[in-house]
């Protein structure tokens, strides 16, 4: 092998360890724990609730009747109604009146 | 044998009359009912009350819903399938009633401004709620029973066998999937249901004097 090999052989060993050394090292300190190991609850809420969505307003799940019922809903669904136009976040499946 | 083909042809002279005369009544409804959707659409966008979304407006009368977009330019209009009971308010907690009790005369469809939004039946079926809480929704029309004949209905010209439902919208399919899915089945919206029973300026708080 001569110096040229030898100096070739240098740079290629060279090069391959600079982009193994591109790769993002695994961080000690994530920004959310659970993420990074992988558990997340898909609501947000805290672990060992995965699977409840949090029902807004009241405790019992059931969502109060609309007196007026007609004229304007905002009173009833006001809560979860930001501006109209932005995607929301689905309410829980409920039979409708056909 | 003549005198068949005389009531024959009689019948055909009676039909050609009225046909003429019901198609003729037909679209002069729809005529009218377009120019009362249209009428809100510019008061609802002069207000902007839709809040620069596109919406659609529910003529009981006429049994149709006109979806406009957000300058309240007219995509497309349909006839559909309103609640059986004429009136304009939803009986308290309705919602929250099984289906077989709700009566005849309760089953209205509510008039006024809704905020929409999409959403799922308890069948995992895609439908835009009108009123979450009194379990009023636009949905695609449901043919499963039979006797309802809800199909037929939302063919025929007449509008007097649209009312037949529990209080839902119910929209031709591929209506909603070429109008009422793009414009209110991703996000939220408003959908105006002009009322049957009084003049829309008690239900439309832009229509009154004060807010003009």
């Amino acid at each position: 092998m001569n110096s040229t090999s030898r100096l070739i052989a240098a740079l290629a060993l060279g090069a391959a360890g600079a982009a193994f050394a591109q790769g993002n090292p695994p961080t000690t300190a994530p920004a959310n724990p659970a993420t990074a190991a992988g558990q997340q609850n898909p609501s947000g809420g805290p672990m060992g609730t995965t699977g409840v969505t949090p029902q807004s307003g009241g405790t019992s799940g059931s969502s109060a009747p609309t007196a007026q019922g007609s004229t304007d809903t905002s009173s009833s669904s006001g809560s979860t109604m930001a501006a109209s136009g932005d995607t929301p976040a689905m309410r829980r499946a409920r039979a409708d009146r056909n | 044998m003549n005198a068949v083909k005389s009531g024959s042809s009689a019948a055909s002279r009676a039909l050609a009359v009225l046909v003429p005369l019901a198609l003729l009544s037909t679209s002069t409804a729809t005529l009218a009912a377009a120019e009362d959707a249209q009428w809100l659409a510019r008061a609802a966008v002069a207000a902007a009350d839709n809040r620069a979304a596109p919406f659609a407006v529910v003529d009981k009368k006429n049994a149709r819903v006109f979806v406009f977009d957000a300058t309240g330019r007219l995509q497309g209009s349909s006839p559909v399938l309103l609640g059986l009971a004429r009136g304009d308010d939803s009986v308290p907690g309705i919602g929250e009633r099984e289906m077989a009790s709700i009566r005849p005369e309760e089953r209205t469809t509510p008039a006024g401004r809704f905020k929409t939004e999409p959403g799922r039946n308890t069948k995992g079926e895609d439908i835009v709620w009108i009123d979450y809480d009194a379990a009023v929704s636009m949905h695609r029309v449901r043919a499963n029973v039979k006797s309802e004949r809800r199909l037929q209905r939302l063919a025929s010209p007449s509008v007097a066998d649209n009312r037949i439902s529990y209080g839902c919208i119910n929209v031709p399919a591929a209506f909603y999937d070429a109008y009422i899915k793009p414009a209110l089945g991703t996000r939220r919206g408003v959908v105006y249901v002009l009322p049957e029973t009084m003049p829309a300026r008690k239900r439309f708080d832009f229509l009154r004097p004060s807010a003009l």
